[in-house]
């Protein structure tokens, strides 16, 4: 905790990462994170979290098994995902997986439950891209129930029917912490507040405040649906360095490629040099020196009321060096500035 | 004898403390982690942990407890004895046991087979009719998927891959894959279609009635052109101090589990006599150190097996038994067999 209620963690999606120039190998990569998890505790960040994706230089496909690797690692940290992509998974599986990992972690295990930007699990595990919305609507429900009620009695019509079903291992009594993830969408929004669970804004472009309004709707929903108030969190893309400059020339050079790609694929903004400037002065990027990082995180804490701040600060081929001193700097020097501005906006308010 | 590969196995069952009490699944998981950690430190060569889907067990999911050994060890493999890959998908295996292998330098190895139970299939929304049918098909796309290549797979039971690949790839290029086999000869016999390594589960009786299958293997891979590997073999056993204690101690909590199991299975309850005459004369390695390593470098010897591996937890043996017979068998029984297979002469060992 960083003590003012707003705890910071990392997210990674197990991007490959370089080392004077070469290219790590996905498994030196898998390795690289376990380290880079262990550092993050040492520096005294909350949480660590890694996501799930099927395709080239990511090597997050089997989230759980990598945080159980992390889990012996450290001692303190929490460890979640990045999200889940919770249509293409089997609660069953996902629910035994999570409870396993939870007991290597001596309960450290955590989740962000969501739908995926990005569609290549649909086709690889057999899924229907027409069903995206039932998909995670049906599944979410069980994943609920399995984490809540002993015995599951549940039919639906996204996976085969259950019948006084009791999972092995158990979990811990009422489930680990469950988030869910929205990319902007506010039916998600609301649906995150019908279960009364935590929310997690992915901002990955664009001006933050302009999630007010669905913060705003949460809240409201929240309350409509009888439900205490629950955490906000953000997560966005950023690399802390020792000057801006340093930083902001580092990250264009790995950013922008990525971008581009994107751009085709999703038809994404076009990463133009201006339109970088634009995303690191009022945008979504956390990009810069300690300083500048810290006030940004800082503003759009009180902007969103968020109760916790994650920096994806893992992005294809960005040099190992780099990635570790984001790390450093996040917790050493970030994560105390960032209380010292909060608890100053509290003094003046 | 060197290259000898001496393991031992867990389903996870959960142990008493010792006041008698079942702990609970996360204790009983982290108890393997420990088992798993001291075992490394021994120089036992491998782990393998069973997937399972009942309460006494309490690894439903292998790879996850394996990657968080993987964390804490440095030179033991780590296995799945088995993954049930009937009612699994062969992507996600390969995945999970991808990232293993990355976080452990290597080390990973996944046995895979049909289960000996079948609590699986409903679960996971299986026809236990599709039994065969579905371990051929998923074990002919796991292989596909061992090239590390794009794959290009259809079949009735899994949603078809057009060209699809798969990552993380590892950095051997190949994930180290068993076949485990109850005893049916048609699964031998696939095994070595496949040229893949055979893990026998031989569970009782003498285990010489197992030749015939060893000698199936390498005849049928002789016949594919394929490659016969050491074949390995698996079965329960605990280790005390002296033999008195051993069998005393793992007769209690080996009956209920045998009844237990015996009662789905249609078997009468175990009396006293058996459970002696099959730790004499049949395949439970129950006793001291040099009662265990004498029974099992006879097995070794006679079977030419080139791995076995000691399914150490039978039912809710106390944790404190446990980690002790973990230790008997790393520090005593292991060597003690190495030596006893070493005076051996040349044509007994492994073919």
């Amino acid at each position: 905790m960083t003590g003012t209620g707003l705890e910071l963690g990392l997210n990674s999606f197990g991007e490959v990462a370089s080392d004077a120039g070469r290219t790590l190998s996905d498994a030196e990569t898998l390795r690289l994170i376990v380290d880079e998890a262990r550092l993050a505790e040492t520096v005294g960040l909350d949480v660590f979290s890694v996501g799930e994706h099927y395709r080239e230089g990511f090597n997050d496909s089997a989230t759980p098994v990598l945080l159980a690797a992390i889990a012996t690692a450290t001692e303190r940290i929490r460890l979640g995902t990045s999200v889940t992509v919770l249509s293409t998974n089997d609660p069953v599986r996902l629910y035994q997986e999570f409870a396993t990992l939870d007991a290597v972690s001596h309960g450290r295990a955590q989740l962000v439950l969501g739908r995926a930007s990005a569609t290549e699990s649909f086709p690889l595990f057999g899924y229907d891209l027409a069903d995206y919305e039932r998909l995670f609507e049906e599944k979410l429900d069980l994943f609920m129930r399995l984490q809540t009620e002993d015995a599951v009695t549940w039919s639906g019509t996204v996976r085969s029917p259950l019948v006084g079903q009791r999972l092995h291992p158990r979990m811990r009594p009422g489930g680990i912490p469950t988030w869910i993830g929205v990319g902007g969408n506010p039916n998600s929004v609301v649906r995150a507040a019908y279960y009364g669970l935590p929310l997690m804004l992915a901002i990955i472009g664009g001006r933050p405040q302009r999630f007010a309004g669905h913060v705003e709707l949460y809240l409201r929903a929240l309350q409509q649906f009888g439900h205490p108030v629950q955490p906000i969190g953000q997560h966005s893309l950023g690399l802390v360095a020792d000057t801006d400059a340093e930083a902001v020339e580092t990250w264009w050079r790995y950013w922008q490629p990525v971008v581009a790609s994107i751009a085709a694929e999703r038809g994404f903004y076009r990463p133009t040099r201006e339109r970088y400037e634009a995303e690191l002065d009022q945008g979504a990027l956390f990009v810069g020196s300690p300083e500048t990082v810290a006030r940004k995180i800082a503003k759009v804490a009180r902007d969103l009321r968020l109760n916790r701040f994650d920096l994806k600060y893992d992005i294809l081929h960005l040099p190992r060096e780099a990635r570790t001193h984001t790390i450093e700097l996040l917790g050493r020097e970030v994560a105390p500035r960032v209380r010292e501005l909060l608890a100053a906006e509290r003094t003046y308010a | 004898m060197t290259d000898l590969v001496f393991g031992l196995d867990t389903f996870g069952d959960v142990p008493v403390d010792d006041s008698g009490q079942p702990v609970s699944h996360a204790t009983a998981i982290r108890q393997v982690v420990d088992e798993a950690v001291l075992a490394d430190d021994l120089g036992v060569d491998a782990i393998a942990l069973g997937e399972h889907h009942r309460p006494e067990y309490s690894i439903s999911t292998p790879e996850t407890v394996l990657a968080g050994i993987a964390t804490r060890t440095s030179r033991i493999r780590l296995g799945s004895g088995v993954t049930v890959l009937s009612s699994d998908d062969p992507v996600r295996v390969f995945q999970r046991f991808a990232t293993v292998d990355a976080l452990s330098n290597g080390r990973a190895e996944v046995i895979l087979g049909r289960g000996s139970f079948t609590e699986s299939f409903p679960l996971f929304g299986y026809d236990l009719r599709d039994y065969d049918e579905l371990f051929e098909e998923k074990l002919n796309l796991f292989v596909k998927l061992l090239d590390e290549k794009p794959v290009t797979w259809h079949g009735t039971l899994r949603a078809p891959l057009e060209n699809a690949d798969v990552y993380p790839k590892t950095e051997s290029g190949r994930l180290t894959t068993w076949v485990g086999v109850g005893g049916s000869p048609q699964s031998v016999v696939r095994t070595a279609y496949y040229g893949l390594p055979l893990m026998l589960a031989i569970i009782g009786g003498p285990p010489e009635r197992f030749a015939g299958h060893i000698e199936l293997y390498r005849r049928a891979a002789e016949q594919f052109g394929t490659v016969a590997h050491p074949v390995g073999m698996h079965s329960p056993g605990f280790i005390a101090d002296t033999d008195e204690q051993a069998r005393e101690l793992f007769w209690p909590h080996y009956k209920v589990m045998r009844d237990r199991i015996g009662a789905l299975r249609g078997w009468a309850p175990i009396r006293r006599a058996e459970y002696d005459a099959e730790i004499e004369h049949g395949s439970m390695y129950v006793g001291s150190p040099d009662t265990v390593a004498r029974k099992i470098a006879q097995a070794v010897g006679r079977l030419g097996v080139g791995r076995f591996d000691l399914i150490y937890t039978v039912g809710d043996v106390p944790a404190s038994a446990r980690l002790h017979a973990v230790e008997l068998h790393g520090s005593k029984v292991i060597p003690m067999v190495r030596e006893l297979l070493d005076d051996l002469p040349r044509d007994q060992e492994t073919a």
